[in-house]
């Protein structure tokens, strides 16, 4: 699998420091770590899809909502424990995962992005409509049951889910499936060529996404204890999620969290400067801004800054 | 059932103006255009800004509103779209950020609360027991008007058969002597146009917020899927289908449910018929 000494130390350095981190820093940063979190969570989710096999998803809200919906709607109406929910969100979600799968069996690119848009929309709009007895309509849920008290708690469970989902993701992406999964992104015919049956890898992506989309929904709105069709079913979370996977650096596992750190704290750090929603102007056109410049992400751009000095220390 | 009819055709008129611009860019530009929405909702805040705020006359409103989509539009191709190269994926996904940009400028300009927009022709008129604004049938009128100047320009001039030639095969069109870049461009500005001049209607239609380009890009995108590439009659047709679709759901079912079967229309037609219904043969 080709796992050298420096991959467990650089893992371990990273773990170790962010279970040592509530020591040092103020509770207000901790809460903010908690969002970003969840965020590299969603983003490593949509990068295993898309990411990986150039299926862009622009439904990855879908996939959450999912998640989150059946176990809020499971704790709060039918009072059912949190260990028995949150597996079963996870179920469901994977359900929704393989529904996804069916349009990408048939079509690639651009359509398959839009049918994954009209998924978010149709969902959107169904909870609204069907049983708002159970889904709470149009104002969402509140009062739901929360796993933690404290932002250190907080931070702790969201980190170790990130730091699990994430070195499990890594090992996967370092065997074989993994390179295949690459392979589909590159070039799927010659995947199929090679004797591999692109459906089933196809299915697996998915499958994997799903489950992470439902993990990252359950639990976030077990610590966030509301939610509200208008905030999940978004096109605005859809782009925090796509763009802190971009940014970060797609095809990798560290990029979709250094994109979710950075995007998550650019938000933070620009709030004292600019209050009010020429944030959200700014911290937009940076997006865009590095998104043309460096279509890899920050981790090409660390590379890259990497290959430099090295080539200057050489000369 | 009179009434249902009537309303379906206005609805359906205002919908095929939405989504005419959006089915250009992605029959000749191949690309996904999802800042669209938000060339609608700068449209519409323009002519509110110049009629309602400054006080203008209402024609040169729409003027200046079509001039900074013509304008959106070319800034968008040259910036953007040349150059990332046609990497397709990054393309969409700038766009995608550059709507969310723009939401955010408009926020930052007009605020955060919706605005009512006056009719920009007023005026009622009863028709078999359903009233009919001339605001919607004006924005029918002239949507037709558009639709039908736009089928003659691709069909008749040089550069409108040019945008046919660059939309099947842009290198066989380069050997033949077009300029694929320049004719992009041209798409790209009357693209802008028509979002802008749509917007304003469909602003009137609604009400001017900053969340409401996410609406006609839904609506734009179903009948861009359902109609298939490359055809503009194929536009007129499924914005009917789109539109009739609503207005009967609304008036039979429940009006919560007027979105959710436009969506499964384009599910289905994407699993089982994914080139459209009156597309050409290309996936």
């Amino acid at each position: 699998m080709g796992l050298r000494w420096f991959h467990f130390a650089l893992w371990g350095g990273l773990i170790a420091g962010m279970f040592l981190l509530p020591q040092v820093v103020s509770n207000g940063t901790l809460r903010t770590m908690i969002f970003a979190n969840y965020l590299a969570i969603f983003a490593i989710s949509w990068d295993v899809l898309s990411g990986r096999t150039g299926y862009v998803s622009f439904g990855h809200p879908f996939l959450i909502g999912i998640g989150a919906y059946t176990t809020a709607i499971l704790t709060k109406r039918f009072d059912i424990p949190v260990e028995i929910s949150i597996p079963v969100a996870v179920v469901f979600t994977m359900i929704a995962g393989l529904l996804v799968l069916l349009p990408a069996l048939r079509i690639r690119g651009s359509y398959f992005a839009l049918v994954t848009l009209a998924f978010m929309e149709l969902l959107y709009q169904l909870v609204q409509v069907i049983r708002p007895d159970l889904t709470g309509g149009t104002r969402g849920m509140s009062g739901i049951q929360t796993l933690t008290r404290g932002a250190a708690n907080g931070y702790y469970l969201s980190t170790a889910l990130m730091l699990a989902i994430a070195v499990s993701m890594w090992l996967l992406m370092k065997t074989r499936l993994g390179t295949a999964l690459s392979a589909i992104g590159m070039n799927e015919e010659s995947v199929r060529g090679s004797g591999l049956s692109t459906t089933r890898l196809k299915a697996f992506a998915f499958l994997t996404s799903a489950m992470i989309a439902g993990l990252g929904g359950a639990f976030y709105v077990h610590y966030l204890g509301s939610l509200a069709p208008r905030a999940l079913f978004d096109i605005n979370f859809l782009f925090t999620i796509i763009v802190a996977a971009l940014l970060g650096g797609t095809s990798t596992i560290i990029g979709p969290m250094i994109g979710a750190f950075f995007m998550t704290f650019l938000l933070e750090y620009l709030r004292p400067v600019l209050p009010g929603a020429e944030r959200y102007f700014v911290y937009g056109a940076i997006a865009l801004l590095l998104y043309m410049y460096q279509p890899k992400g920050i981790v090409e751009l660390v590379k890259r800054g990497f290959k430099n000095l090295s080539k200057g220390r050489t000369a | 059932m009179l009434q249902i009819l009537i309303q379906g055709l206005l609805l359906s008129g205002l919908y095929a103006l939405i989504a005419m611009g959006f089915t250009l860019i992605f029959s000749i530009g191949r690309v996904l255009n999802l800042a669209y929405g938000a060339y609608l909702m700068v449209g519409g805040y323009i002519y509110f800004w110049v009629s309602q705020s400054l006080g203008m006359p209402k024609l040169i409103g729409v003027a200046v509103a079509a001039a900074l989509g013509v304008l959106m539009g070319v800034l968008k191709y040259r910036l953007i779209v040349k150059t990332l190269k046609g990497d397709h994926v990054a393309v969409e996904i700038s766009t995608l950020i550059l709507a969310v940009v723009i939401q955010a400028g408009i926020v930052l300009v007009f605020g955060d609360s919706s605005k009512i927009l006056l009719p920009i022709v007023p005026g009622v008129i009863n028709v078999a027991g359903a009233s009919v604004t001339f605001n919607i049938l004006i924005a029918t009128l002239i949507s037709w008007a558009i639709l039908l100047g736009l089928y003659a320009f691709v069909r008749l001039t040089h550069t409108g058969r040019a945008m046919q030639a660059v939309s099947m095969d842009a290198k066989g069109a380069a050997i033949s002597g077009i300029d694929p870049d320049r004719i992009n461009l041209i798409t790209w500005g009357i693209s802008g146009a028509l979002g802008a001049i749509g917007g304003v209607f469909f602003a009137s239609y609604t009400q001017l917020s900053p969340s409401m380009w996410v609406a006609p890009l839904i609506i734009s995108v179903a009948v861009v899927i359902v109609g298939g590439i490359g055809s503009i009659l194929g536009t007129l047709v499924v914005a009917h289908i789109v539109g009739f679709l609503e207005v009967i759901v609304v008036a039979t079912l429940a009006p919560e449910l007027r979105g959710v079967f436009t969506m499964l229309l384009i599910i289905g037609v994407l699993i089982t018929r994914p080139q459209g219904l009156f597309g050409r043969e290309e996936l």
